[in-house]
């Protein structure tokens, strides 16, 4: 009997805040270290192991030196790119860890003329022959599938494992978050073991006619804004270990322990914007923040004042000063009945953020021309852009604060004072 | 002017039964389209009727007979013969065309006497131009010719108008279906739910829908039976179903009723589950088992549920799923119809309940979705959508409706066009169907129909007076039509396409283009 361990969006680099960046690092290395003490003949990684194709220092750093651990314990680790970690140049830490020979890469293309025709992996130690396509950025990988050659890798036998990255249309669920996805026919059939990434919810299906076990392990920790939610919620999160000789004997899903959490889910519907910032400061008393990530989801449509007069900032420093290694909140869906913001969509992010201005412009009652209309929208968007400005890595707090200020004030002809 | 090859002359009658004499050597058909000028205007007029005519009395024609067949030695010829015996044409004046600017009238006065007519050309159709959110139908038809002018219908204002095809089995259906879900396929104008009972819309073995160059973008294909690369698994999870989807489908006795509402109310989604897996509650202990073996019962034919040796819920038919399979199915092709994509649905596995219940769930969803977005008057930023569904009476029929209620197919029928959505209802029956609802279905795209009460319901609730069509709806040939509609000047004969014809066209206009794909 063998073994193996599938792991998928570990995200590192994800985190910005120091106490959550240990807690990333700590999860990642402690899954590998799982991985080998229970001696799992090989791994497989379904993508976005890293947040982006060329993370900081200090991110490659641990992963190269963990990595290096299980390749000179000889257990091989399988990978394809994820939408996040792809680099169509082939320069993601991930070419440099293939070169190094810390990682295998999956996806050996013989031919791509008319069809993308797959050369198979096969792991020494077990036989089990192993192939995967990469993940691209809005479900651009569709395209690889549709020209797949299928029949060849159906034709082949022995026990075979498909590794993607990419969401299935079949296989969504009520958590499952809006994302591209693909009909389950566009992988091959006849593969024993279908490895996906890229969903961050833990799933396993069986049961398709012509496919054998569908499974994601979901992220590690976290690896988008809208997991904090799902893992406050005491979602198991962890990796797979499958057991298996000829077909799958045993999945057995490994829960990795994970930071405490405190989720406050707080409707102020209809409420007065002074009625919710009291029963919100009641409930944030309410609660021990020491040591826990903090998530609060604050919704509903004030019927009298403003969202701004419940300063959530200032409730996120309260709850850091009494020891939370962190606050989450999430206001996307809190308005006001006197002020909200009409959501508005775009082709990409920048004519998404003009768009909802241009949407809610008008609402803005300022005799100033250049804050209004076309020109308003402009000027917001280029705030925006300057407003967005990170801290450079050698650059002190307070020189970065006298940046973007000297930056905004400039944009928007202000004195200093 | 220019100069007509004149095949008649206008010689008597009256409004809606004008009569013309035929030109010896010409052959005036049933149906043909006409056209009389006068000035700058044309008068189209259609041919719905040929008898005989003769300046000679019957019992000549009778006793020339007899000579004739009996042998005598006598010659027996008529003096003149094309002056004295010819075919007298019945027409009804369909459109007045201004010349100047094409726009089209409704014929009030007749025709000058003696005025000559001659077929309609191409030029004379010019004015049937194409809008610009339109789909094919077809070739305008003068009898059994062909013309070569193509017809468009609008849209936005025909889908969501509903469109009745009634027709008998060979007359070309499924041709017509396919013909205008091919052209639906060009742009995202029209979002569509196809239940397929009989899986020949897509193309599984033959041509079908994914041969449309843009199948890829806008074609979506939901079956249970081994999808193709590209297609969609049809799992549907119980957890979908809601009480209300049985309405008008399914007919349950009032403590049947009750007891799924209690079960719907105590159990949330999962009451099917429970129902099946006779899970118990405090609050059920006022069902009888009867009762309750009886849903059982029904859930098993209609939905093909059963429940095995270690209490699990397994179905036959491999559709419905009550553990975690297609728990968004339903709202993917919500989804996908709202972005204007056509999503067939392969039902031929299903029995008649499960196929109309799976379709109440997704068009009761979009129904719903665009109430909303007319209250926040999104609507016009919407594509358009149209169910097409086959065997209409099994939901707009009069006894179903009379004894099981309303249903969402009847409700979009009834209040759909105020929400952009619409039926495509395709019977053999119209006859079944209530007049109410056949009148608020503004298109039909008549095909041949040999059952005189059919033809007769039809004509009866045809947009245009087609009461003098009856022998030509009879004598309509496979591909045939005519299209009745509010969006349409006259009542217009079609030809419509061979399917695989269009297919070759577009293959011949759509050159393949290879790129080599970079995969990383």
């Amino acid at each position: 009997m063998y073994t193996f361990a599938h792991i998928s969006d570990c995200h590192l680099g994800f985190q910005k805040q120091e106490k959550l960046q240990k807690i990333e690092q700590d999860i990642f290395e402690n899954a590998l270290d799982l991985c080998l003490k229970k001696k799992v003949n090989f791994i497989l990684i379904s993508g976005d192991l890293f947040h982006n194709s060329l993370p900081d220092m200090r991110v490659t750093r641990y992963a190269f030196r963990k990595f290096k651990e299980l390749y000179e314990q000889n257990i091989p680790i399988y990978v394809v790119y994820g939408s996040h970690d792809y680099s169509p140049v082939s320069n993601s830490v991930i070419d440099l860890l293939t070169d190094v020979g810390y990682l295998k890469k999956a996806t050996i293309v013989k031919d791509s003329e008319n069809k993308i025709c797959l050369d198979f992996l096969e792991d020494s130690a077990t036989g089990a022959k192993i192939v995967g396509l990469p993940g691209r950025t809005v479900g651009l990988e569709k395209k690889y599938y549709e020209i797949l050659d299928r029949e060849s890798l159906e034709a082949e036998d022995g026990f075979k494992i498909f590794l993607f990255h990419g969401g299935i249309d079949e296989l969504k669920s009520k958590a499952t978050p809006e994302m591209d996805s693909m009909p389950l026919s566009l992988l091959p059939r006849s593969f024993d073991y279908y490895a996906g990434g890229h969903v961050h919810a833990k799933s396993i299906e069986n049961g398709y006619d012509g496919y054998g076990t569908i499974a994601y392990p979901g992220t590690l920790f976290i690896g988008h804004h809208s997991d904090w939610e799902i893992s406050t919620k005491r979602t198991q999160r962890g990796f797979f270990i499958v057991s298996f000789d000829k077909k799958i004997e045993n999945i057995e899903f490994v829960s990795l322990q994970k930071a405490e959490f405190e989720f406050i889910d707080f409707n102020a519907d209809g409420m007065s914007a002074s009625k919710a910032r009291s029963e919100l400061e009641k409930q944030v008393e309410n609660i021990d923040p020491k040591e826990k990530i903090v998530f609060i989801k604050i919704r509903g449509e004030l019927s009298s004042g403003k969202t701004s007069e419940i300063d959530l900032g200032k409730i996120g420093e309260h709850l850091r000063n009494q020891g939370a290694i962190d606050v989450k909140i999430n206001q996307r869906q809190f308005s006001s009945k006197e002020y909200s913001i009409t959501p508005a969509r775009g082709s990409d992010r920048d004519e998404t953020i003009k768009n909802i201005f241009s949407e809610n412009i008008g609402q803005v009652k300022i005799k100033q021309p250049e804050l209004v209309g076309q020109e308003g929208v402009a000027l917001a968007q280029k705030l925006l852009h300057k407003l967005k400005q990170p801290k450079s890595l050698d650059e002190k707090i307070s020189d970065y604060q006298k940046r973007i200020e000297d930056d905004v004030n400039q944009l928007l002809e202000l004195d200093e004072k | 002017m220019e100069k007509l090859d004149i095949v008649g002359q206008i010689v008597g009658g009256q409004v809606g039964q004008i009569a013309i004499r035929e030109k010896g050597g010409k052959q005036i058909e049933l149906g043909d389209l006409l056209v009389s000028k006068e000035g700058n205007s044309t008068l189209i007029l259609q041919v719905f009727d040929l008898v005989y005519g003769s300046q000679i009395p019957r019992g000549t024609h009778e006793l020339m007979s007899g000579i004739n067949l009996e042998k005598v030695p006598y010659d027996a010829e008529i003096f003149e013969p094309d002056l004295r015996n010819y075919v007298l044409a019945f027409v009804k004046a369909l459109a007045k065309i201004d010349s100047k600017d094409s726009s089209v009238a409704i014929p009030k006065v007749l025709p000058p006497f003696f005025s000559e007519v001659a077929l309609v050309t191409e030029e004379d159709l010019k004015f049937l131009s194409r809008g610009d959110d339109s789909f094919y139908v077809g070739k305008i038809r003068s009898g059994s010719k062909i013309i070569d002018v193509p017809v468009w219908l609008p849209s936005r204002d025909v889908f969501s108008h509903h469109i009745l095809i009634p027709a008998t089995t060979g007359r070309g259906k499924s041709n017509l279906v396919k013909t205008i879900l091919w052209h639906v396929l060009n742009e995202k104008n029209v979002g569509a739910l196809v239940l397929d009972p009989h899986d020949e819309y897509y193309g599984r073995k033959e041509k079908g829908l994914k041969d449309h160059p843009k199948a890829k973008e806008n074609l979506v294909y939901y079956t249970p039976n081994n999808p193709q690369a590209g297609a969609n698994f049809l799992v549907v999870n119980l957890h979908s179903i809601r009480p209300e989807h049985f309405n008008g489908i399914v007919t349950f006795s009032d403590p049947q009723e009750g007891a799924i509402r209690t079960y719907h109310k105590v159990f949330g989604d999962d009451w099917i589950s429970a129902i099946l897996q006779e899970r118990t509650h405090p609050n059920l202990e006022d069902f009888s088992k009867n009762t309750l073996a009886v849903l059982r019962r029904v859930f098993r034919l209609t939905l093909g549920l059963d429940v095995d040796s270690d209490g699990e819920i397994i179905c036959y038919n491999r559709i419905f799923d009550a553990g975690s399979k297609g728990v968004k199915t339903t709202d993917q092709i919500v989804k996908d119809i709202e972005s204007g994509k056509v999503v067939v649905l392969d039902t031929s596995r299903l029995a008649d309940e499960a196929e109309l219940i799976i379709g109440s769930i997704i068009a009761g969803k979009v129904f719903e979705r665009y109430q909303n977005h007319k209250a926040a008057g999104e609507l016009e930023d919407k594509p358009v959508v149209t169910v097409v569904i086959e065997e209409a009476p099994r939901v707009l029929g009069e006894d179903v409706l009379k004894n099981e209620g309303n249903n969402i197919f009847s409700r979009i029928a009834k209040e759909g066009r105020k929400f952009q959505v619409g039926l495509t209802a395709i019977t053999q029956l119209s006859s079944v169907i209530p007049k109410t609802i056949l009148a608020n279905i503004n298109t039909k795209i008549i095909l041949g129909n040999e059952m005189q009460q059919e033809r007769s319901a039809v004509i009866a609730s045809a947009s245009q007076d087609l009461s003098s069509d009856d022998r030509n709806i009879a004598s309509l040939d496979k591909g045939e039509a005519i299209i009745s509609s509010i969006f349409v000047p006259f009542a217009i004969p079609i030809k419509i396409p061979l399917f695989d014809e269009l297919i070759n066209n577009s293959k011949n206009e759509t050159p393949k283009t290879k790129a080599k794909t970079k995969v990383f």
